[in-house]
């Protein structure tokens, strides 16, 4: 590169086509040369007060006497900087890099190297509580948007020189950068490549948030329903993951991080199952898988009973339900349909209002929707009752909210179009999708299929930590894994 | 698809829901003049017979760790062709032999309104789909019948209890000869899984001569269990009627608890379903395609003009249904032929291409 002050500054110039936020501070160095500097920033990025304090106080008083370029440039970092990240760098490309990550860099006119001073200071969310993933015991962490931040929540739990952050960038526009996260001694590095390969693979033009990417790591013509990519706002449980073997993706700009792979049985462990009494914590795993299936098959089962066999009712449930959509004007497949949609926008209304109007669509969808509805005979009791239970069940096992409610929809219909023998086959087909998905290769319904009798100590149930001490689970070992 | 090898354990837990999957469907197709006992002999006997079929192929697997197909394809490119056509057509009637009293048992006892085609066809599009995944895939969800058929029997022979009176019926051992071949014959049925044995076990490893051993003990003992509370619970009333095990389950109560047909019905379904997209597969892979899309469906058609011509023409059907006939052509499939293998494989060029093969 040049090294010229002034042909560098226009070059920088010309690539930000003079952008109002582009800071470049001209200095004169005290010499008997009177040697041209400048220090280049985005504003906005960096805080102007470490950037006087540790750059610009020391290096105006500081007297070079008769140095070139090239030797004050070499006193610059040895003797008159007073921060502690410092990086030397060479080329334009570096120059931006740098400036965009909220660095400061020095440039001196006739040096060949240039300085990037860590003065980042731009406001950030503070590290909160993830709403998201609410915990009873346990930490209150959760991660932030910047990447360093979150860095350093994993670092502060895995204090072992085996943690690697390797850096990525990806999106051609946006220049994301992403860090991968993994174990040294516990990653399997066929399962690295992998996860490697399909991120360099990844030519979108912006990269925003960490979902962006999420569609790029599942695995080639595997099932897309369910996900295969994990994601946790919680460093604790990135961490545990990482013991596994694990893989954690962390986006810049997003508190999302990603977690490959990603097995079923996984949607139901909780980071509070870890801390609760065992007994407690298998009762809670099988509520959660017990809330799965009512969610999945509870409407549709309903409708299809309702539709095609009442005489499976008990005798009392079954009077009040016929009494009760006999009065009702649509069949009971439509009726179900619709109030499941109706959920649907409800609960979409429910999430983008603004939180002052939430109370009011709350009492209008609780009272207007729900009771005057009932009361009025467009719909019955029965029925809102089962999509209303079968909604709650949704929320025990959030993260498979999107996969519960379009098979939810599905089972409705096929419900109404051929009973029960139709939700069988359905099942039949559901079980087969999910059991051919693989998520980095690894089976995604691994240790339920394939069965593994040692890693079902932490699935339905369970087993106490002085068990669950005894073998190391690692991902990449889970039967019939393609790596 | 997937190139992993899985474990042989699981490849014969899902044949033997399978074989399990006959006496669910079938007419119970046994004598009426005979005894319980005789009856349990003849099973016994029947079994006895599905393992011997068993060991050519096992032969074969423990010697190449390869299925019979490959084998034979390698150790006679000649006979490809004859051997893929005899296969592709038991194969399309072992299909048939199921999905007909399938789609009649569902017609006939749980819901008349249905045209039988109508559910062949959505079946067989469910089956497409699994046989496109593979077999590995198949046998994964084959973990998931296996626990829905435990419940399922247990809730059937629970719930049946209650009913049990051993003072009509005894256990002495009465029978002809002629009812001792109806019956033997009738047990030989499960011996087709030994034709999909032979056809799918290439990818399978840690084969163990016990694990078809336990799957035919296994099989014996839910034919005996289903046998025996249909003998004392169901009693003679059972003899008359079609689809005794569908009457048994919509028998059994546990308290207030009835309907264990829904679930029986669902048994029945999920194993028809895995039975087809195994056959599905076997087949495919004996035309030497395998979980190709192309043949998959055009197999898929096939089954289902066969079923058509089946369900509309009783002839068709009786020639499909027919035990004699499954039975002879299993034994030819899963025996005769393997076994002129198991002695072709002993010439020492055969070896040599083999063990290049599994080198390779």
């Amino acid at each position: 590169m040049n090294n010229s002050l002034s042909e560098i500054l226009s070059d920088l110039k010309a690539d930000f086509s003079d952008s109002a936020d582009l800071t470049i501070r001209n200095l004169t160095l005290k010499s008997e040369r009177q040697i041209k500097a400048a220090i280049v920033t985005i504003e906005g990025l960096c805080d102007k007060e470490q950037l006087s304090q540790s750059v610009i106080n020391p290096l105006l008083p500081y007297d070079f006497k008769s140095m070139k370029g090239q030797e004050a440039a070499d006193k610059i970092l040895s003797s008159v900087m007073a921060s502690s990240d410092v990086v030397v760098i060479y080329t334009k490309k570096e120059i931006i890099s740098f400036i965009t990550s909220g660095f400061a860099v020095i440039i001196v006119d006739g040096a060949q190297q240039m300085f990037a001073v860590g003065v980042q200071g731009y406001s950030f969310r503070g590290v909160n509580e993830p709403e998201s993933e609410v915990v009873q015991r346990g930490s209150r962490e959760g991660f932030s948007e910047p990447l360093r931040v979150n860095m350093s929540l994993i670092r502060r739990r895995m204090k072992n020189p085996d943690l690697v952050f390797e850096q990525m960038t990806v999106g051609r526009e946006s220049k994301t950068q992403l860090m991968l996260c993994y174990l040294k001694s516990r990653v399997s590095p066929k399962l690295l490549g992998k996860l490697k390969k399909r991120l360099n693979s990844c030519n979108l033009d912006s990269v925003l948030a960490s979902g962006y990417l999420s569609e790029y790591l599942e695995d080639e013509r595997s099932s897309r329903l369910f996900s295969g990519v994990g994601i946790s706002e919680r460093p604790d449980t990135v961490c545990g993951k990482l013991t596994e073997g694990r893989i954690a993706v962390i986006v810049d700009g997003t508190p999302a991080v990603l977690i490959v792979p990603r097995l079923f049985v996984e949607e139901f462990q909780g980071v509070d199952d870890y801390s609760n009494r065992t007994y407690y914590a298998a009762f809670i795993r099988l509520t959660k898988y017990l809330s799965f299936f009512t969610a999945l098959f509870l409407p549709g089962l309903y409708v299809a009973l309702a539709q095609f066999h009442p005489e499976y009712f008990p005798t009392g449930i079954l009077i009040k339900t016929s009494e009760s959509l006999a009065q009702t004007p649509l069949p009971v497949t439509l009726e179900t349909l619709a109030i499941t949609f109706v959920y649907e926008i409800m609960k979409e209304a429910g999430l983008r209002i603004p939180k002052s109007l939430g109370h009011a669509v709350g009492i209008v969808g609780a009272l207007v929707i729900g009771e005057s509805a009932v009361n009025a005979g467009i719909i019955s009791s029965s029925t809102l009752m089962v999509v209303a239970t079968a909604a709650i069940c949704s929320y025990v096992t959030s993260p498979l909210y999107p996969p519960v409610t379009m098979l939810r929809f599905i089972f409705i219909i096929i419900g109404g179009l051929c009973g029960l023998w139709g939700i069988v086959i359905a099942t039949a087909v559901m079980i087969i999708s999910m059991c051919s998905k693989t998520s980095l290769g690894v089976p995604y319904m691994s240790s339920l299929a394939p069965f593994s009798l040692r890693t079902m100590r932490d699935v339905f149930v369970r087993a106490d930590w002085k068990s669950l001490s005894k073998h190391i689970i690692k991902v990449q070992r889970f039967k019939e894994t393609e790596v | 698809m997937s190139k992993v090898r899985f474990s042989s354990k699981r490849l014969l837990l899902t044949l033997m829901l399978c074989a399990c999957s006959v006496i669910l469907l079938q007419n119970y197709d046994i004598s009426e003049k005979s005894s319980f006992v005789f009856d349990i002999l003849c099973m016994l006997f029947g079994l006895a017979i599905c393992f011997v079929l068993f060991i050519p192929s096992v032969i074969i697997k423990m010697r190449t760790n390869l299925d019979f197909l490959t084998v034979a394809r390698t150790v006679t490119p000649k006979l490809k062709i004859p051997l893929a056509v005899l296969y592709s057509l038991y194969f399309v009637y072992a299909a048939e032999f199921f999905l007909l009293p399938y789609t009649d048992m569902f017609s006939k006892k749980y819901y008349s309104d249905v045209t039988p085609c109508l559910i062949a066809l959505i079946l067989l599009s469910a089956c497409v789909y699994a046989a496109l995944k593979g077999v590995n895939v198949i046998t994964r969800f084959g973990i998931f019948l296996f626990v829905f058929a435990l419940i399922t029997n247990l809730l059937m022979f629970g719930g049946s209890i209650g009913t049990l009176d051993f003072e009509l019926y005894g256990f002495e051992v009465t029978g002809s000869v002629n009812d001792f071949i109806k019956n033997t014959v009738y047990f030989i049925i499960p011996a087709f899984i030994v034709t999909l044995f032979a056809c799918l076990s290439g990818k399978t490893k840690n084969f163990k001569l016990r694990q078809p051993l336990f799957a035919l003990i296994v099989t014996g003992l839910k034919y005996g269990l289903i046998m025996f509370f249909i003998w004392f619970s169901l009693g003679d009333y059972a003899s008359k009627q079609e689809y005794q095990t569908f009457i048994l389950a919509r028998a059994a109560r546990i308290g207030f608890f009835g309907g264990i047909e829904s679930l029986y019905l669902a048994l029945a379904t999920m194993s028809v379903f895995m039975i087809i997209s195994l056959v599905l597969c076997a087949v495919t892979k004996s035309a030497g395609k395998e979980s190709d899309i192309k043949y998959v469906i055009i197999f898929a058609v096939i089954l289902f003009a066969a079923h058509m011509c089946g369900s509309y023409l009783n002839s068709v059907k009786e020639i499909f249904t027919n035990n004699y006939i499954f039975a002879v052509f299993t034994v030819i499939t899963a025996a005769v032929i393997p076994m002129m293998y198991v002695f072709a494989g002993r010439k020492s060029s055969a070896r040599k291409t083999l063990h290049s093969i599994n080198m390779s």
